[in-house]
């Protein structure tokens, strides 16, 4: 499966995408390395893509907390 | 790109004797069909995969999957065990070249026997030494093959041609069909889905970013905690919240509990109705048994005195058989019997005239003088004929007597023989006159009651034919379904299933009413909790937070329209294919359903023009919705599908209508298909095949087409299997 499919798929709600000020989710796609200008966008596509890599998830999970500097 | 298989060969491979190109099958993108009657080698052609994929061969005689190793004897052709002598050795094999892209392989799987007794078909008699397995790759710019050596690539290459987790949906044998898709088990279904397509990816960022969030709220608890005051308002809030969250738990473990009762309520159903049906099936067969019982002695009995009369045809004078090739007997009769009589009376006259001349020659007429003229020549001893004295004693006067008495005289002719056949020739007549006037007649007669007997015997072995079909679904239907019970347990427990559905439907209604207050609940006191959270807690915390927590609803959502979209999709693809499948049928029309039972898991069904739900159909209509859902479950899978479908027998139960269809079908979904088929087998015919099969080989999507055909009458140890390609 697209890596780049589920991650629009996922973002295909307007609510969601007007609240976390995501633009053109048509034009989205994970990128090997950040930056990304959306935290949101950032966060669900560093999930995606470790999970895809069989990463774990309290490996995962640190890495997004690294995102936020609070790790 | 997809795996191609470019050609198979074998190497005194079961009835396939000789070397690898002497029985090399080449095949091509689309559809491929190898048509064989039975015993002439599908299923052995079907076991080379086996033999590639699994190292097993399927035992024809108990139906069982069994190591290479242990059934190497009965592989190997038995023509070419019987030409190895004692001490000498012979190879079998298989050899399948398949491409994918660019690449293209060769593999080859064999075994060495040496003979060390004499007994061909013991398996003590020989001793096995099973070669290493020989993988060559080329690609198509430089067509040699080179080896692949390291055991772990080569594995890979046998799995590539198709994966082992694809495989129940693309190599399978008459009734495994079947079992690919039960439609007694919803989860079959959604099986189906996961494997073919990405919904499990949806599944497993469900669940990661469910725990992400409780993570994160953990993360931000804490920091809440170490960050404020003693704030007792925010502690209520976060222990209400909690609370909250573990009844929800609770809901949903309840919810959980009572989806699996339903499911199990709505499996009893299913198995029920199956079982019930089948018990209605057994009595309708149990009927038409007896009925065609019936007609079969009826038959029978009319076939038997029909065989017993023929006998007295042959006497009896409405049929007179016995007379028949006697044509020209009346005449030779009447020509002999003439002759006879002439003789007869010829010699008789010459014996009377040698006795007594003067009786036989006169001048006068005969019978004259009369009587009593002569009573007057006696009387007055004159003869008034020559006017001449003729007293008594005189010659003349005896003479007159003579004359006189000649009546009584001629009564005492002297015969010619003492019996003058005169009956016995006069019976033949009279008794043979009924048996002539129907010569003409016989043949007749018997090419009608040939006719008869050919139409009797017709009609005795097709209702044969027809009761013995009837006593097999009978039997069919005994191993499908449940004898032990009888009819009545048979509705209490499909009752009690239902009941069971509907209580449990009730309490699914009501627990997911109940989450949905509690996630309400939790919203609402989340909102309170954050108005109340601290303002120096760090950012990022309360951020990392609001992202998981929307991450996982929105990840949920993203699940929930994959899959309800997967659902409308493999509703759309099943039905056009599922018409495609039954276009040559009569089948009228109606659409197959998908639907999300009350436990979330995805139904089935077939629904008729008038919305009616249709079940119980045919085994080969049940078969042919089963192709639709799996060719649909291919179909809606968003990558392509890139392996073929190796099916052996997969018609059996098939109507020819649906067979036509079905090659159409498998042509579109399939980038590859090989097919083994015996239902377009003629054995009368020039080219093997029946007028269905011409008529698919016509069709555009099939490739190439070959008919494999055994010897008739011949030994065991010298069986071989030849081919004719058709195209």
């Amino acid at each position: 499966m697209d890596r780049n499919q589920i991650l629009k798929e996922i973002l295909n709600d307007k609510e969601l995408c007007k609240k976390w000020k995501i633009d053109n989710v048509d034009d989205l796609s994970i990128t090997p390395t950040s930056p990304y200008y959306n935290k949101f966008v950032e966060v669900l596509a560093l999930i995606i893509k470790e999970n895809d890599n069989n990463l774990s998830d309290s490996i995962i999970y640190k890495k997004i907390k690294n995102l936020h500097n609070i790790g | 790109m997809a795996s191609i298989i470019n050609s198979i060969s074998f190497k005194n491979f079961f009835n396939y004797y000789g070397e690898y190109e002497d029985t090399r099958y080449d095949f091509e993108e689309g559809v491929n069909i190898i048509v064989a009657d039975n015993g002439a080698g599908k299923s052995k052609f079907f076991n080379a995969f086996l033999w590639l994929f699994y190292d097993q061969i399927l035992d024809s005689d108990d139906k069982i999957k069994k190591g290479i190793r242990d059934v190497a004897v009965k592989i190997i052709s038995d023509k070419a065990k019987n030409e190895t002598v004692i001490g000498q050795n012979v190879e079998t094999g298989i050899q399948i070249e398949y491409s994918t892209g660019r690449w293209k392989y060769k593999i080859v799987k064999s075994f060495v026997a040496t003979r060390i007794r004499e007994n061909i078909t013991a398996f003590d008699s020989w001793q096995i030494i099973l070669n290493d397995i020989e993988v060559y790759q080329t690609d198509h710019i430089l067509p040699k093959y080179k080896p692949v050596y390291d055991a772990e690539e080569k594995n890979n290459i046998i799995k590539q041609l198709i994966l082992p987790n694809l495989r129940q949906y693309s190599f399978f044998q008459g009734e495994e069909v079947d079992s690919i898709i039960d439609f007694g088990k919803k989860s079959s279904i959604e099986e189906a889905v996961r494997t073919l397509t990405d919904i499990s990816k949806y599944e497993e960022l469900v669940a990661l970013t469910k725990d992400f969030k409780e993570k994160a709220e953990k993360d931000l608890n804490k920091q809440t905690k170490s960050n404020s005051e003693h704030n007792e308002r925010l502690e209520k809030a976060i222990n209400l919240k909690e609370e909250l969250e573990k009844s929800l738990e609770n809901e949903e473990i309840k919810l959980g509990e009572f989806v699996k009762l339903y499911d199990e309520a709505e499996q009893e159903k299913n198995e029920l109705e199956q079982n019930f049906s089948n018990a209605e099936k057994r009595n309708e067969l149990d009927n038409k048994i007896k009925e065609k019982n019936k007609k079969v002695n009826e038959v029978a009995d009319e076939y038997s005195n029909f065989l017993d009369g023929i006998n007295s045809r042959f006497f009896d004078g409405n049929f007179s058989w016995i007379s028949l090739g006697f044509e020209n007997i009346e005449t030779t009769f009447q020509e002999k019997i003439q002759k006879f009589r002439e003789m007869h009376y010829e010699k008789k006259a010459l014996k009377n005239i040698t006795e007594d001349p003067n009786k036989h020659f006169h001048f006068l007429p005969l019978d004259s003088p009369d009587s009593v003229s002569l009573k007057n020549m006696i009387d007055n001893e004159h003869c008034f004929v020559c006017n001449r004295e003729a007293k008594i004693g005189s010659p003349a006067h005896e003479h007159f007597i003579k004359l006189k008495n000649r009546a009584v005289d001629s009564k005492n002719d002297i015969e010619f023989v003492k019996n003058n056949l005169e009956g016995f020739f006069g019976g033949l007549q009279i008794n043979s006159q009924p048996f002539y006037n129907k010569i003409t007649n016989i043949e007749d007669s018997i090419l009608k009651t040939r006719e008869r007997e050919i139409d009797l015997n017709n009609r005795l072995t097709k209702l044969k034919k027809e009761l013995k079909l009837l006593k097999d679904q009978r039997k069919d239907i005994l191993i499908a379904g449940s004898n032990d019970e009888d009819a009545l347990t048979v509705i209490n427990r499909y009752k009690g299933a239902i009941r069971r559905m509907e209580s449990s439907s009730l309490q699914i209604e009501r627990l997911k009413e109940n989450i949905k207050k509690l996630k309400t609940n939790i919203q609402n006191t989340e909102k309170e909790v954050q108005s109340l959270r601290p303002t120096n807690i760090p950012e990022g915390y309360l951020l990392n937070y609001q992202i998981c927590a929307d991450l996982a609803d929105a990840t949920e959502k993203a699940k929930e329209r994959v899959f309800n979209n997967m659902v409308n999709l493999l509703e759309k693809y099943a039905n056009e294919h599922f018409q495609d499948l039954i276009k040559y049928n009569e089948l009228a029309g109606g659409h197959l359903k998908f639907d999300k039972t009350p436990s979330g898991a995805i139904e089935f069904n077939y629904i008729d023009n008038k919305g009616n739900l249709v079940s119980g159909a045919a085994e080969g209509f049940q078969r042919m919705k089963k192709f639709s859902v799996v060719m649909a479950v291919i179909s809606a899978n968003t990558t392509k599908y890139n392996y073929p479908l190796l099916a052996d027998a997969p018609l059996s139960a098939f109507g020819s209508a649906f067979t036509e269809g079905f090659f159409e079908a498998t042509g579109k979904v399939f980038p590859q298909s090989i097919i083994l088929v015996n239902d377009l087998y003629d054995k009368e015919d020039e080219m093997k095949i029946n007028e269905l099969g011409k008529k698919i080989i016509k069709g555009k999507l099939v490739k190439r087409v070959y008919v494999n055909q055994i010897k008739e009458g011949v030994e065991q140890v010298d069986l071989v299997t030849t081919k004719i390609k058709l195209k």
